[in-house]
Order: structure tokens, then sequence, then C-alpha cells
């Protein structure tokens, strides 16, 4: 290391210089270095086509990875195929290869390719077309999506070989046109979904519906394509790409591609006051590494979990330039801001011109950036896989690289980093979807009939068809003559029907600070929350209030401001329950899952000072009130554990573990923490009992609580033994929550209730 | 089933439940009826209306034939002009080896179940027209239900074979396409048949762009064709009109989409007839010529566009004399000589264009002067005239940009004229010296 600058030859040497530091080894609870691993290669597949060899070949590619080699054997054998593959490991080639081939082989073939961005699709395009062009044999790679220009659409629609888009255009714009698209479906053979692990819940549920109705599409025109799917690391890819297409496939998840070394550190902020167990914020203690690296010349990247958190990391770390004018080597970068700035942003990471970004999940997905060289994870990203694609964004082939997982206080974070083998040695959440959600199959059976009438004895999805007909004869908008039932209605449904449930229903941020500008955007779940009047609301590290939700027309107005605090929001949610589909008993607990009603409104905000995170005031939130119709899951203990605790001591209990649970639950789940909620009654209108309720935060549900029901035995023991060796002496944000919210005994109560649960006493 | 729709109500809100109307299932009780009335005679309903029953070997459906003799006014023309305006229309297509006869055009329009060409839009009612022995016939087919759609399908595709000009009003780019689409989605071919268009959406906005409120058909037969139509139907309310008869199977209100869409084949008729005279230069022997002198103007750049350079002299004449000539139609004008070489005219333009601006020097005015200043610049050479004419324009926008803040179109206008302005300064002294 240089005496004079601090700086290290290279972050090999940094790491080395880092582990002799106290002050940072101090809060390191784990440190796994993951050794670098060899290729395992096998020899180009016979039979390959000369054209393509070659094009390989200049690419320097004259051998595959294992991974690659089989999944085109499997797609050869005319397998539907799902490849398992981390982030930069040539996944694209395990469908190109076979792609490519086959067009090569038969150059009336289509394919269609389905990415679930825009941005991803494009970035696609540029690398296949430079693929094709090698081989000189004109086949033709699209995009499709909204900026197409129309004067090429039609072009598109006749000569691509390749038509790469996403599966809202699919959803809108393709299939309800499948008649100008009869060169495509006539011919096609491939249909690629790659990312299809981020399809999942609602989102997962629409795309489902609308892969039946590219099916069934496809076989009007005679063409039964073959499906290439591929997923990051999932536990369930195979099961998760049977029931998205709804056909059996092959797996291949024998990953070949090398990998340089990987430092995986945990790094647990430490305590400062232990009798409330009080740990130094996350935030602070992701700062001062990212900082560390990005000192050092590494090009780092920052995972927060929320907008607001990426927006007060990124202020933090631009202060380090903040002597440099107009400096834009360190960069936000999530869902709200524009297309155009984030384009720049990624290419800026390409180029190496941008040193840091700090991203929501956002920059999760294959957008390509190149490969950094750190990754700094503010918070437990909220699943496994997760935090292994958001970590694989650090990590050459021949380098090494280091990812640090700081934890908050949240009792999830606190599980993660004190258990370090339940992450290394725990597979993945399972992706789950439920396409026979009542709701969104019926939005898809209207799409499809738009497309083509439905015949007697035709199958869409679990519910009988005639059922759904019948119902749907009887809304006006479809009419029976002859067997067959025909969209009969002016509209164009799939224009009213948006795979994203946010997506359609966006509150736009406008700026008054100088006349007015869009500033961003903030989907329905986050806006009573996160821009309801008062809010602070953050953007590129500056801070704005809202002055003023117009909530019937979606916008929301803001004015720039220089506060000290940030604002945090309350919801009040009331229960019913309508109908009990199943229901088991383990010691005195009993289960139910079933259907209920949900009704949530916001109730306060807090205001949060800046830096030391100590709330320094309150108001009230006026928005109304909103219904959700969903399934849900919910245990109650008996009324003689009920007699055993004072009203006022089972409340406490109850919260604690319900704070438990929130937190432990999505480890079973892939989900995001906003698709399922967790509510605690001492007396529940249902059950006459306390009671613990989680819900699907999607109306009809999505199978998240009908999971948790199956596991629930599990979920109880992860939380007692969570809540057992937490160190604090009686609850903390890390367990059953701080004092002041479950009470001085509310460790204790709840581990007692949980212990006579099971029948010890 | 009830089951299911007590589902949806619940995972929908109350709120829906409440606002469902009882169950009632119309077209199960429709449906059987249906069927026997298709193998059996039509209701007396069809026949009050003029529907008759057509059996194709396919299926049925039924039509509705109307004959009008070459003598019958349709507003301002009788549909015999067709004879004599047909040849004109070929200008549509230059290079068709033989002009557009009146037989070989089959005029359509579609009445759909919903907007757009997307797979789920159903023509309930197809309308097509031809001349025959002299008779302007009009055929119009419609469905009892969906099912009947194929057979309807195939009766068309085998009358299309005798026609080689499709005539529309955005045909085009609506009723063809979706024809088209209809086909395959019923397994009846694709590209059957290529008809050349004449798309009269086309040269309506070419000439009426200005000039009518819209360019919609109801809109341009009523101000430029002289029709009236009496209780019409808007064709906007015709897919409720036919839902209702799918759920109550009670033909008479369709009767008025019946004359909505008869009205729309006469009018197009009528105007193949207005185009076709345009073309063959005989309108004048018809109907007198146009007042609006944008009119007069944007129907010879049309005509022009269409390859009848020589027909325009006399609209262009009376457009430049016309007092009522409005300084941007004396732009366009100007801007055709311009491109025609024809500089005298232009300049004479320019200059009226100025002097009809005097009281507000607007856009147009600035226009004429720069086009001025460059016409005397670049041909004549007279640096001083030319700086004449860019100086009058800077005053002018300079004058009336004191009031309002300059966008960033004004702000390089100005510097433009600033750049002419000194270079016509330096050319001068140059010339002088």
């Amino acid at each position: 290391m240089n005496r004079f600058t601090g700086k290290t030859s290279g972050l090999a040497e940094w790491l080395e210089y880092l582990k002799a530091d106290p002050e940072i080894m101090n809060n390191v609870t784990h440190w796994r270095t993951i050794p670098p691993r060899e290729a395992m290669a096998v020899p180009l597949p016979d039979g390959l086509h000369p054209a393509w060899k070659e094009a390989l070949h200049s690419r320097g590619i004259s051998e595959l990875y294992t991974h690659q080699a089989a999944a085109y054997r499997a797609a050869r054998e005319g397998n539907h195929v799902v490849a398992v593959t981390p982030t930069a490991s040539g996944k694209t080639l395990c469908y190109n290869l076979p792609v490519m081939q086959s067009l090569l082989e038969n150059e009336e073939g289509r394919a269609l390719y389905l990415f679930p961005t825009k941005a991803l699709a494009q970035d696609q395009v540029a690398e296949l077309q430079a693929l094709a062009d090698l081989m000189d044999a004109g086949i033709k790679t699209h995009t499709y999506d909204g900026d197409t220009p129309p004067t090429v659409r039609t072009a598109i629609r006749n000569a691509g070989h390749i038509v790469v888009t996403n599966p809202d255009m699919l959803h809108s714009a393709i299939l309800p046109h499948h008649t100008k698209w009869v060169k495509l479906f006539e011919n096609i053979k491939f249909i690629v979904i790659d990312e299809v692990h981020a399809y999942r819940g609602v989102f997962g549920s629409h795309v489902a519906n609308v892969i039946r109705r590219l099916k069934r599409i496809c076989r009007f025109y005679g063409s039964k394509p073959q499906f290439i799917c591929a997923s990051a690391t999932i536990d369930n890819p195979r099961e998760h790409a049977e029931r998205l297409i709804g056909e059996k496939v092959a797996l291949v998840d024998n990953n070949g591609a090398p990998m340089g070394e990987k430092h995986f550190v945990f790094y647990n902020p430490p305590v400062v006051n232990k009798q409330l167990g009080i740990r130094r914020s996350s935030v602070l203690e992701t700062r001062k590494l990212a900082a560390m690296l990005l000192k050092q010349g590494v090009q780092t990247i920052v995972f927060a979990r929320s907008r607001v958190r990426v927006e007060l990391l990124l202020t933090y770390l631009q202060e380090l330039n903040r002597d440099k004018v107009n400096d834009k080597t360190i960069r936000g970068y999530r869902g709200g801001y524009l297309p155009k700035l984030r384009r720049e942003i990624e290419r800026g990471l390409r180029s190496g011109e941008i040193r840091g970004v700090v991203s929501t999940n956002a920059l999760e997905l294959g957008i390509d950036i190149g490969q950094l060289q750190a990754c700094v994870l503010n918070g437990y990203p909220g699943t496994i896989a997760s935090t292994w694609q958001q970590s694989g964004r650090a990590g050459r082939r021949q380098e090494s690289s280091v990812t640090f997982m700081v934890a908050s206080s949240n009792p999830l974070d606190q599980y993660m980093i004190q258990n370090p083998d339940f992450f290394f040695n725990r597979p993945p959440e399972r992706a789950l979807i439920h396409p026979d959600n009542l709701l969104v199959l019926i939005d898809h059976v209207k799409c499809a009939a738009y497309e083509l009438p439905f015949e007697q004895g035709e199958q869409f999805g679990s519910e009988p068809l005639e059922d759904m007909m019948e119902f749907l004869v009887e809304e006006k908008v479809l009419h029976r003559a002859g067997g067959r039932w025909y969209w009969m209605e002016q509209s164009f449904p799939a224009h009213n029907i948006s795979l994203r449930t946010a997506a359609q229903e966006n509150f736009v941020i406008i700026d008054l600070t100088n006349g007015s500008r869009v500033l961003g955007e903030v989907d329905r779940f986050g806006a009573p929350t996160l821009i309801h009047e008062e809010a602070i609301y953050l953007h590129e590290g500056v801070q704005y209030q809202v002055e003023k939700l117009d909530y019937p027309e979606k916008k929301a107005y803001v004015r720039e401001v220089s506060v000290d605090y940030y604002t945090d929001a309350n919801l009040a949610v009331e229960l019913k329950v309508l109908h009990v589909d199943k229901e088991r008993e383990s010691g005195e607990i009993v289960r139910q899952y079933g259907e209920l009603t949900v009704n949530a409104k916001p109730t306060i905000f807090k205001k949060i000072k800046l830096r030391t995170h100590e709330n320094i005031g309150s108001g009230p939130i006026h928005l109304p009130e909103e219904e959700l119709h969903t399934s849900g899951y919910w245990f109650s203990f008996s009324e003689e554990a009920a007699a055993r605790k004072s009203k006022n001591e089972m409340q406490f209990a109850l919260l604690g573990i319900a704070n438990v649970l929130v937190h432990i639950a999505p480890l079973y789940l892939m989900c995001d923490p906003f698709d399922i909620r967790v509510v605690p009654q001492v007396k529940a209108v249902h059950t006459q009992k306390p009671t613990i309720y989680f819900y699907d935060r999607y109306p009809g549900g999505i199978g998240l609580s009908e999971r948790l029901f199956e596991v629930h035995d599990e979920l109880l023991q992860q939380a007692k033994s969570h809540i057992r060796s937490c160190s604090c002496l009686s609850g903390c944000p890390a367990c059953v929550g701080p004092i002041e919210e479950v009470g001085l005994l509310g460790k204790q109560q709840a581990l007692e209730l949980l212990k006579e649960a099971e029948g010890v006493r | 089933m009830s089951g299911l729709r007590d589902r949806m109500n619940r995972l929908r809100g109350e709120a829906s439940a409440k606002d469902t109307p009882p169950v009632q299932n119309l077209s199960a009780v429709e449906e059987p009826a249906m069927e026997i009335a298709e193998s059996e005679r039509l209701s007396p309903d069809w026949e009050e209306i003029g529907v008759k029953l057509h059996v194709h070997e396919i299926g049925s459906f039924l039509i509705r034939k109307t004959v009008y003799q070459a003598d019958h006014y349709h507003g301002l023309h009788a549909l015999g002009e067709l004879d004599a305006a047909s040849a004109g229309l070929a200008s549509f297509h230059p290079g068709a080896p033989n002009g557009a006869a009146s037989e070989r055009i089959l005029f359509l329009d579609l009445e759909t179940t919903g907007l757009g060409v997307g797979a789920g839009n159903v023509p309930f009612m197809i309308g097509i027209g031809y001349v025959k022995n002299g008779q302007y016939v009009i055929e119009q087919t419609i469905i009892r239900h969906p099912a009947e759609e194929r057979a309807m399908l195939a009766y068309l595709t085998e009358k299309l074979t005798d026609f080689e000009y499709l005539a529309t009003y955005n045909g085009k780019t609506f009723d063809w396409p979706l024809v088209q689409s209809r086909l395959i989605m019923n397994g009846l071919g694709r590209n059957i048949w290529e008809p050349k268009h004449l798309d009269f959406l086309h040269p309506a906005r070419s000439i009426w762009r200005n000039t009518l409120a819209s360019c919609r058909l109801s809109h341009v037969e009523e101000e430029r064709l002289g029709i009236r139509r009496e209780d019409d139907v808007p064709g906007s309310l015709a897919p409720q009109l036919y839902f209702q008869f799918l759920a109550d199977g009670n033909p008479a209100p369709l009767e008025g989409v019946f004359r909505h869409n008869e009205t729309d084949m006469l009018s197009l008729a009528c105007l193949a007839i207005r185009f076709g005279h345009l073309l063959n230069g005989t309108i004048s022997s018809y109907i007198p010529l146009p007042e609006e002198p944008e009119e007069l103007v944007r129907t010879g750049i049309w005509l022009e566009k269409m390859g009848r350079y020589e027909l325009t002299g006399n609209l262009y004449h009376l457009a430049e004399n016309s007092e009522a000539a409005k300084p941007s139609t004396l732009l366009m004008l100007a801007a055709r000589d311009k491109k025609a070489g024809n500089w005298n005219r232009a300049v004479l333009l320019w200059q009226k264009a100025v002097l009809r601006s005097n009281q507000h020097f607007g856009a147009s005015a600035l226009e004429a002067s720069i086009e001025l200043a460059m016409y005397y610049e670049h041909k004549l050479k007279d640096y001083g005239a030319a700086l004449a004419y860019a100086s009058t324009a800077f005053e002018h926008i300079q004058q009336s940009s004191r009031l309002t803040r300059l966008d960033s179109k004004k702000r390089s206008e100005l510097d433009a004229l600033r750049n002419r302005m000194a270079r016509l300064n330096r050319k001068r002294e140059k010339q002088l010296l």
C-alpha cells in the first residue's frame, strides 16, 4: 500500500490489508472465500452448421461450457428446456446455439425471444444481430416494442427471423393482431424466455396466461414451437418453468463457466445500545465500506432495498466528490428514473466512466453493465436468489471480487448474518405463480376470446371452460353461436389489462420548484406510504416535500426542500374471513387457509432524523381506504393459552411473534416483501382467539400464504430459534421488535406463547 | 356456474356485486330460435326491411340488395356520371394498363363490432357496390350471429375477383386489412386478391384539410356533395344496435344501420364521380368550381400530385386573383411556383402576402419577406432590395417579441435573419467596390 495515498495495488492486496484491520473485522461475522472455479468445457457439438461454427470461432469460442452443451443437446432432442445459470456464465449461448443452428438449417424458421424489460431486449438484439451478421446468412433480428417505429413494423412482421420483445408487447400488440404475424406464427420453431425467475407472483401469473394465449395462436397456425427458458438460480426452476409454459421441461443446471475468486463478507454493524439491542445504522456502515472501495478506485455497485435508501446512500457517497465540480462518477439507479437517464448510466458503467452506482434491485436483472469488482449490499436483499444475483454483478472471470452484505437491524437480516450456513447451504427460494387466480385467468380468457373464438372442449386454465364462457356471456362480452364463443364487444380487452399491476397505475411526481416538470413515478402500492402529503421524497439525492397528492388523478406535486429528516408511514388494517378451504392442527395451534377481505388505510407518518435515525415528529395521512379480497392463512392459539395471559401481555406476545414472522416468511417465498402482510389480533372476529394472519397483497391471492400454510411448523420453529438466539435482553428491532413496541417482557412473552403452543409448559 | 360469478364479484369488491343485474342468460334463450331460423324461412321482420336469406354452400347469411338507376341523383351528382368519371380515376394508379372502367370498381364499406383491425373486431355488415348494366347495385350482407361470418366472407371472395379497383373511404388502412384479417381467421386463404386502391380519404384530406371542419365522410358529403341525411343512425352507434339485436333477435332497429351503410355506399360513388371529374378536367361542366381560394390551390396541388399538371392553370389563376385569398394560401401557391420555377408569379404572390398582412405582420408575412429576400439575393443579386426585405422581417420579429418571451424557434429565426443581413451587407459593399 502507498503510505501517503492509502491506495493499494489492487483489490486482492486491499482485502489482505482489510483483514488486518480490527475496526472492520470486529464487525465481520463471517468471511467466506469461494475458490476460483475452473472452466468445464467440451468441444463444439458435431453437426454444427459450418457458418455458425466459423462465427463462433471468430468470437473466440472453440469449445462450450458443459451447461451450454447440455442445453444444446436437450433442445436438439426436441425437449422444452430450462437452463439455470448464474450471472456471467454465457447464458445466452444456451438458447442462441440451438436457435441459430435451426435458422441456418431452415431459413423459413422463426423464433420469438421474450425478455422481462425493453432494456434487456434491446441489449440482446445488438448482440444477436452482430452474431448473425458474422454468418452472412441474412438472418434478421429485430426488437418489437413500443419504441419500434411504425414504418419498420411491417417489415419486421414479415421478414424478422428472430423477433425480440417483452410479455407486455406480446399481450397487447402481437397476439391481438396475430393475423398480421402469419409468417411468424406459421413458422415459429422456438420461443426463448430469458430470466424466467423474474416472472413470479402476480406478474408471473399474468405472463403464464399470455403464454397460454401464445400457444393457442400457434396451434391455430399449425405450429408447435419449442420453449427454451433461462433462469437465475432458484429452488424450483423446473417446476416454475413448467407452470409458466404449461409443458414438461428438461432441466440443465451443470454450470461449467469459470469464476474468479470470490469473497463474501457478512458485516454486522456494531451494537450501540446493548440494552435496547440497537445497532449502528446499516446505511452508515454501507456508506463507510462503499467509500473505502471507491477511494481504492474499485468500481463498485451498492444495492439498497428501497428507493429511499438508494437516494440516501447516493447523497452520502456523492459527498466524497463534493470538491469536484459537476462530478458524475457516482450515480443512482432505480425504477423511477426515466429510461433515457437509465441508458446513460448503463453506458457509463460499461465504459468505466462511472465508478460507483447505487441501485435498487432494478439492476439485478441481466441488463448489460459489464462486470464490476465489488458489491455492497445494504441489508439482506430479501431472498437468497436475489442475493446471489446481486452479488454476481461483481465478479470477473479472472480477477477476484468481493461482496459485502451489511445487515440492517431487521430480524431477517440478523438471522442471515448470524446463520451464514443457512445462507450458504440452503437452496434459494421457490418462484411461485398462480396462473389460475380467477381474476387473472378471466382477464386473459377475455383477451384469448378476442384473439380467437373459443370452441367447445377447449381448455384454458383450471376452471371449466363452459363456466367461464357462460359468465362472460352474462357479462355481455361473449356471444355463443354454433358451439363457439365469440368476442362481441366494442373494446379491445388487452388495453385494460396490465401485466404489471403497478405499472398501469403509476403516480406521476411533478416538481413545482421551477415551473413544473415530471420528476419520476411511484407505483400504486408505494403511493400511500411514499408520497402522502408532507412526505419527504428523495430523487437523485435531492429532497422534495410533497405539497399535494391528487389521488384520483394520480399526481403528486412536490417542491425542493432541505431538511434533516425523512418520513416513514404506518398502515392500519382490518380483516374479515369469508371462507375456510383448509384446516390443520399442530399442538395447541389451529391453522386455516382460505379467503378473506382486508381493509387497509394509511394512518400516520413519522419524521425520522437523518444520520441518527431518531423519531422527531409525526402527522396524519388522509387517504381513502382500500379493500382487498385475497387468500390468506392464519393460526390461532387456544382459549387456554389466552386465559393464561392478560390481554396486554397477549398483545405484546402476538406482536412480537408477528414482527419476527413477517421477516422470516420470505425465507420460504420468492416475493417482494410488499407482497405478503402479517397482522396479529388478540381476539380475532373469525376465531374469537388470539390469531396471527398472513395474506397475499393481490386480489384472489397468488399462492404465497398457501405455501406458508404448508410450511407452518417449520416457520414457527425458525421464529422461535431466532428469538431465542438473539443476543438482546428483552426484545430488539432484530427479533420481536423494540421494547417501546412490545413492552419490557415482549421477548419473553413471545417465546412463552410459542413454547406453550407446542404443549411444553 | 353462479359459483364463479359469486367469486368474481367478491374479488372485485362488494360494490360491483350490487351493480350486477340479476342473472339472465339471454343468448341461451335466443339461440335455439336462431338455429331454427337458419333452416326455415326468414321472419317477416326481416322482409320488412328488405332483407333476404342467402344460402351459400358453406352456410347461410342475409342480403339486402338495392338497385339505383343511372339517373338517380344523390346530392349534386347523378349515379350515371360514374361511367364518364371513372376514366379519370386511373390516375390513382399511373402505369395501370387500362383505364378504370366503372364496371371494374368495387365499392366497399364495413360496419364492425369494434374499432381498429385487431383479431376480435368483426364486420357484421359488409356493404359492396358496383355498376352493372348501367345501374348502381348495392349489396349489404349481414350475419345473424358470428358463426355465419365464414359464409358471408366466402360470398365476398367470390365477388372480388370480378373487379380490379377497390373504392373506399379509409379502406387502405381499415376496411381492406380487416377483410384480409377475417379471411385468415376463417381459413379462407390470404392475398387472394390484390386490389388497386381508390381510397378517397386521401384526396379528401389533401383538398379539404383546412376548408372543412372535419374530413369525416358524413361531413364531406354534406358540405361538398350536397347530401343531407335524414334521421341518420351515426356509424358509431352501429355496434350497439347490433349487440342489441344479438341479445333480443329483433332486426327492426338494424334498418337504421342498413340505411346508414347504404348512404355511405352512395356517397362513395359520388366521391368517385367528383374526383373522376376533377381528374378528367371536366368538373366545371357538372358543378361550379369551389369558391374558397385555399380549396382551389389545394385541388391544383392534388391534381399535380396525380400527374394532371395541365388542369391546374385556371384553378391557380382564380385563386391568385381572389380578393379573399388568405396570405397563407398565397404562400402555398408561391411555394408551388417556386418549386416549378415559376418565379414571376411566386414573387407577385409573396409581395401580395406581405401587403395583405399590413394590419398584422404575422407568420405568413414573415415567411414571404424572407422568401423575397432570398429571391433578390440569389436570383437577382439585388442586395439592396434583399436587405430591405430582410430588415423589415427582422424589425417585425423584434417588435412582436417585445411583448412575449422568445421561444427557441423565434430566437433561431432572429439569429438566421441577423446572419442573412450581415452577409447581404458584406455582399453589397463588395458589389459597390
